[in-house]
């Protein structure tokens, strides 16, 4: 018997389907995909998740895709201002009642979103040139940036309502070493040639990833360098006892190795000028960083022996063995003024001081920088300011310093330093080292169009500028110097941006929207106390004496059981969960309609099976298979209303015991709740 | 003489059985003679004892207690009722009967509920003997005739869904009486099965007659176990008197009755929902289509209806549909059962004919507000249904017309409220109803409702925020457009009509932090007024917190850091010297 064929509209498209076909299946033929949480085709329909309502032109009721019939001369559209509506409620109320995180903390909160807890995990797991391979994915830099990175990741996880963060930069640069040493890093594969050129200014963590991205997309790449070798910050700015310049040799020759063309001691301005320099490439990226110190702006400073940090710390990488004397002040609090004052104990200075306007707790510096030029003998002189600068014959002899105290705190919170009036000190010097900041050098791209500030402006989201095909990114663009982990965040964007453009599109980030647990101390009250892994150090009467590593690096064992340490916070199916993907299509403010949260616990299991009830959305999917599918029906709906539940039918734990282990329930699960864990 | 106790539960409750087992106690040698009836509906008069003499109402006592039982058996047994005059229902409350016309409720509190014959003697069981010698498609055009609608709440045509049932392909067709009667507040399916459970019974031998089922259930919730008793005992004496069971009366017709006891989910009275509970299930709604109609109980052509609509079909066969479609309004046929409860003077179970104003019903037969109080709106519908304000009182009893309001009809409750009710903490109880009854299944109603109930506790508590009240309605409007079943669909209408009608209400409490009925507790203040107060202490002896201090004879004062509201100290003071905020 020949079935009756019916004609309908969807989203102004005809259609045509055997008559009994559901709205949800007809669109499916024209292609159109109605969101849904709770259909599954081979279960019929159940109409849990109103995610999948359309309007039908004459019917005054919203219908339900997945078992409204389709009927003759049906007009139906799927995209109404009432059917968007209607889901997006839908999906806002999911949302608000979801407590679970798509992504770990760590990685939210690193600015180049670097998948931590995936390579955390990897390395937990011994699984280290996997682990290398995550890093990556998103910077070519693993070795570097883990001995450098002020780790902004370790500062958001969530161990930290434990006990301590995991050491997730020092776990990057382990894996890293330990693959080098092993010989077993991955191959990046290069996709095949474009013909496109990119020209990148700068040969620091920002033009480096950039030019590691592009290269992998086929791009020809070439990365141009005022220096002689490349790494930029990483190699001049950074002394030695932290990030030997072999282990960073190492990380560019792997991107030189891709293809990437290296061009050193190329300046814009003396050996081309920037028009020029376009006219070579389809795009351009300028990542040329800051390499000027900012000035005191005090008396006294052009006197000799007067030093910027980061021209100091060259000159130490450089070779010229600067001559700073035996009595040594640091001015600033920053990471700079750390490394520029161990490097001074270093190069032989006797006595070397840090002065800073605030106190220990307002530095920005890493408090483990602070502890370890403490041992290293450097004294901190607290609440003072650079006054004048004290000369005889042209060279510097000493400085007076302002005496400050902390008033009131600023718009970031932190206490503003006042001078206290009349109140000075001095001391003797024989050279003074300015490390309170640093910015670009805009010569040389004045076709550019530059901020306030005089660095680049370039466009937030892309790093486009005015100039078509030309993009900046790093230290040397809007709001300026900033870690470099910042840096290569911005070159990933720009790289993409790059890609866009020369395919003839355009990039624009989209902010994901994202589910987020709000979490206290209180929350882990029953988990174990693990300390973190503590990194062996050479002693600090052996190492002030010379440049090699600080630190020893971890061991495999060490290395391991601090990675287990990991809460495993972000959600496994992120990927594939449907709920946030629905959540982001119609642009669900996830915040909107929270209140409390539904009953949530994740001690059930089903032999393999861990349910987290606190991300479940009661699409009964789970329930469904297991009765109909798998024939067992061992789950069940407990409990009325906003407390129901999803348990082992009849509450009874002893239901796992007929559990197939058959994994249909996880499989069908539209978002994290179910996960296989054996 | 007989004296006949109304013994409904509300009878009972209020102490009917102690009153005549007293009575009976006396009556040792059997010279008065003893019997029971259902409910009369007048349940603020209860316990209430009938006099008849020969068969005839002579009397009817009213708030009767124990001490009542030496005069009751003096008088029954003498004949001289005139010792009882103190009990007699007086001519105002005779008029909330006089005023009423019964057809549903026509034998309740009139005959007992125990006894066949009883039934039989005011006609029972005459609409079935008709019916079985016509055609089931007679049956149906005269229920057509008569304009009779579901009383459960949705107001479908009744004829059209027999209809629906008697067309569908199916060998085994079934029926099924829906007595899961959720609504807080109105108890009328109970009053019927307890009072009259032959009427119901009849009524659905008669509807599986016309759509052709033989197996029937009576879904009635587990906490009416007297109307599950009276009902069982009723089915019992039917099928003994070969009118249930097969071949009924020797007509070749055969039809079964069975009772399922649902637990108690408010849900359960949505009908899929129903049949899901009634199949071993959890009771959550399915999708319709199909409808129950098509595909109900075990996936059978299934017909529902609620107690009252069948208590309404013995009459129309015997009466005729034109007889039920003369009461009434052009969209609305017959009469209609209502609970009046509340701020009312008078309340109970009303019946009366479509096409009244809710005036006539409050003011006309409830008599108006208690206490002095004024009138400040009605709840129709109970938890789906809307709160109708003052303007709208002269508003008809009519599906049509209440709908209109944004209330419904629904099963007939009607809860009168007066000033001193705060309209958001009305709207709040009923959505904290709706969001622990809701069954979980979907999204729009497990969340939304437990997100609007959270919205109006904080707006009660005085912490609303501006734009509060516009969430309510985009949440309210959202629900009804995505719910799955009746009961979320309707669950924002309390709050839709407090909105339309008492919008000041919510402004006083979001922008104010004001409850202007003086009802929301987080809002109260409790001052004690210096001039008044004589210094009795009493105030002081019954805060249980110890907020309030004083000296003997001199005015004391509350601690509002301590005041947990609780009105302990109003209650108590005899010079009214509390003065609430």
């Amino acid at each position: 018997m020949d079935t009756e064929m019916i004609t309908l509209e969807i989203d102004g498209q005809s259609v045509s389907v055997p008559a009994g076909t559901t709205i949800f299946e007809a669109a499916k033929t024209a292609g159109i995909d109605i969101p849904n949480l709770c259909y599954l085709k081979e279960l019929g329909p159940y109409g849990a998740c109103g995610v999948c309502v359309v309007e039908v032109e004459n019917c005054p009721k919203m219908l339900r895709a997945c078992s409204a019939k389709v009927a003759p001369g049906m007009v139906v559209h799927t995209k109404s201002e009432k059917a968007l509506a209607t889901r997006k409620l839908a999906l806002e109320l999911l949302m608000g009642d979801h407590d679970g995180d798509c992504q770990g903390p760590c990685k939210l909160n690193c600015p180049a979103h670097t998948d931590c807890q995936k390579y955390v995990k990897e390395i937990a797991e011994g699984r280290f040139a996997d682990a290398v391979a995550t890093v990556k994915e998103t910077f070519p830099l693993p070795a570097a940036i883990g001995r450098v990175c002020p780790h902004p990741c370790e500062k958001a996880c969530r161990r930290n309502l434990v006990e301590q963060p995991i050491s997730i930069a020092q776990l990057k640069y382990f894996a890293a070493d330990q693959v080098r040493k092993d010989g077993n890093e991955h191959p990046i594969k290069v996709a095949a040639p474009t013909g496109k050129k990119v020209g990148i200014i700068g040969g620091g963590p920002a033009g480096l990833t950039a030019a590691f991205k592009l290269a992998q997309w086929g791009h020809m790449v070439a990365v141009y360098d005022q220096m002689p070798e490349m790494g930029g910050m990483l190699r001049y700015g950074i002394p030695e006892y932290r990030l030997p310049k072999a282990i960073l040799k190492a990380e560019t020759d792997a991107i030189e190795a891709l293809g990437v063309n290296f061009i050193n001691n190329f300046k814009i301005g003396r050996d081309a000028d920037f028009a020029k320099f376009r006219s070579w490439f389809d795009a351009v990226i300028v990542a040329n960083g800051a390499w000027k110190s900012t000035a005191m702006r005090v008396k006294g400073e052009d006197l000799k022996g007067v030093w910027g940090g980061i021209d100091f710390l060259r000159a130490v990488v450089t070779g010229e063995k600067p001559d700073i004397g035996e009595r040594v002040a640091i001015v600033g609090g920053g990471n700079t003024a750390m490394d520029a004052c161990r490097t001074a104990v270093r190069v032989g200075a006797k006595e070397v001081f840090v002065v800073y306007r605030r106190t220990r707790k307002e530095m920005p510096a890493e408090d483990v920088e602070i502890t370890e030029a403490e041992e290293e003998g450097v004294k901190f002189k607290f609440l003072y300011a650079p006054d004048e600068i004290l000369g005889k014959d042209g060279k510097v002899c000493g400085m007076r310093l302002q005496v400050m105290e902390l008033g009131e705190p600023d718009e970031r919170g932190r206490r503003k330093p006042v001078p206290v009036p009349g109140k000075f000190e001095e001391i003797a010097l024989d050279s003074v080292i300015a490390a309170i900041g640093q910015r670009n050098d805009p010569e040389g791209f004045a076709d550019l169009p530059q901020t306030p500030k005089g660095t680049i402006a370039a466009d937030e989201g892309n790093f486009s500028t005015t100039l078509p095909g030309v993009f900046a990114c790093g230290d040397t663009v809007n709001k300026g110097a900033g870690i470099a982990i910042g840096a290569i965040a911005q070159a990933n964007e720009a790289a993409l941006a790059v890609n866009a453009y020369l395919r003839g599109g355009e990039y624009r980030p989209v902010k994901p929207i994202l589910s987020e647990r709000n979490l206290t101390e209180k929350d882990f009250e029953d988990r174990p106390r693990i300390a973190r892994a503590v990194m062996p150090q050479r002693p600090a009467e052996e190492r002030k004496h010379d440049f090699k590593e600080v630190n020893l690096g971890l061991s495999v064992e060490a290395a391991q059981a601090e990675a287990k340490r990991c809460l495993e916070c972000g959600c496994h199916d992120f990927e594939d969960c449907k709920l946030i993907r629905y959540a982001n299509l119609v642009q669900a403010d996830t915040q909107r309609l929270r209140g409390d949260f539904h009953p949530g616990f994740t001690e059930q299991k089903l032999v393999t099976i861990e349910r987290n009830q606190r991300k479940c959305v009661l699409c009964n999917l789970c329930v469904r298979v297991c009765a109909e599918q798998a024939k067992q029906g061992l789950l069940g709906l407990v409990g009325r209303g906003f407390k129901t539940v999803i348990k082992p039918e009849f509450q009874n734990p002893a239901a796992t015991a007929v559990c197939k282990d058959c994994h249909l329930c996880a499989d069908n699960c539209p978002t994290g709740a179910l996960k296989i864990i054996g | 003489m007989k004296l006949v106790f109304g013994e409904g539960s509300c009878g009972i409750a209020a102490g009917a059985r102690k009153v005549r087992a007293a009575v009976e106690k006396l009556n040792a040698d059997g010279a008065v003679g003893v019997g029971i009836t259902g409910c009369i509906g007048m349940c603020y008069l209860e316990p209430i004892v009938d006099v008849y003499d020969g068969g005839t109402l002579v009397k009817r006592l009213v708030k009767v207690d124990e001490a009542a039982a030496p005069a009751l058996y003096e008088a029954a047994k003498t004949g001289d009722l005139a010792p009882l005059a103190k009990y007699e229902i007086s001519a105002d409350d005779r008029e909330f009967l006089e005023k009423q016309t019964r057809i549903a409720l026509r034998h309740c509190g009139l005959i007992d509920p125990e006894d066949i014959a009883a039934y039989e003697a005011v006609d029972g069981y005459k609409a079935i003997r008709k019916v079985l010698a016509m055609t089931p498609e007679d049956v149906i055009a005269e229920i057509k005739v008569s304009g009779l609608a579901g009383r459960g709440g949705a107001g479908f045509p009744t004829w059209f869904k027999w209809n629906a049932a008697r067309n569908a392909k199916g060998e085994q067709k079934y029926l099924i009486c829906n007595a899961d009667e959720g609504d807080p507040g109105a108890f009328m399916d109970r009053a019927v099965i307890e009072s009259d459970p032959h009427s119901l019974i009849e009524g659905m031998l008669i509807a599986a007659y016309a759509i052709g089922a033989t197996k029937a259930f009576v879904y009635v919730r587990a906490e009416y176990p007297l109307a599950i008793v009276r009902l069982e005992k009723a089915l019992a004496a039917a099928k003994k008197a070969g009118l249930l069971g097969e071949n009924i009366l020797g007509s070749g017709f055969s039809c079964d009755i069975r009772i399922k006891a649902g637990a108690g989910a408010f849900v359960c009275g949505e009908e899929t929902a129903l049949i899901e509970s009634l199949e071993g299930n959890r009771g959550m709604p399915r999708l319709k289509p199909p409808f129950p109609a098509e595909k109900g109980y075990t996936q059978a052509p299934s017909n529902i209806n609620n107690v009252e609509t069948f208590a309404n079909v013995a009459w129309i066969i015997l009466n005729g549909g034109a007889a039920f479609a003369a009461m009434g309004t052009e969209t609305s046929k017959g009469t209609k059962v209502f609970a009046l409860t509340g701020k009312i003077k008078r309340g109970g179970l009303v019946e009366i004919p479509m096409g009244l104003t809710l005036r006539d019903v409050i003011f006309g037969i409830g008599g108006g507000i208690r206490d002095g109080g004024t009138f400040k709106a009605v709840q129709m519908g109970g938890p789906s249904g809307g709160c109708i304000p003052e303007h709208l009182l002269d508003t008809k009893i009519d599906y049509k017309a209440l709908g209109a309001t944004g209330a419904i009809m629904g099963s007939g409750g009607m809860v009168v409220m007066d000033s001193h009710t705060c309209m958001v903490n009305m709207a709040r109880f009923f959505l904290d109803f709706t969001a622990k009854e809701s069954c979980g299944k979907c999204v729009h109603c497990r969340i939304g409702t437990k997100r609007m109930h959270e919205i109006l506790t904080r707006i009660t508590e005085g912490k609303g925020k501006e734009g509060d009240v516009e969430l309510l309605q985009e949440l309210c409007n959202g629900i009804k457009a995505g719910a799955l079943c009746g009961l979320g669909q309707t669950a924002p209408n309390p709050v839709l009509t407090t909105i339309r009608y008492f919008r000041d209400e919510y402004d006083a409490h979001i922008r104010e932090a004001r409850c202007p009925a003086h009802e929301c507790a987080a809002l109260k203040k409790y001052e004690i007024d210096p001039a008044k107060c004589k210094g009795c202490t009493m105030c002081a002896k019954k805060c249980p917190v110890g907020a309030i201090t004083g000296t003997v004879k001199q005015p004391h004062v509350i601690d509002q850091s301590k005041c947990i509201k609780c009105g302990q100290c109003a209650a108590t003071c005899k010079f009214g010297a509390i003065v609430v905020g």
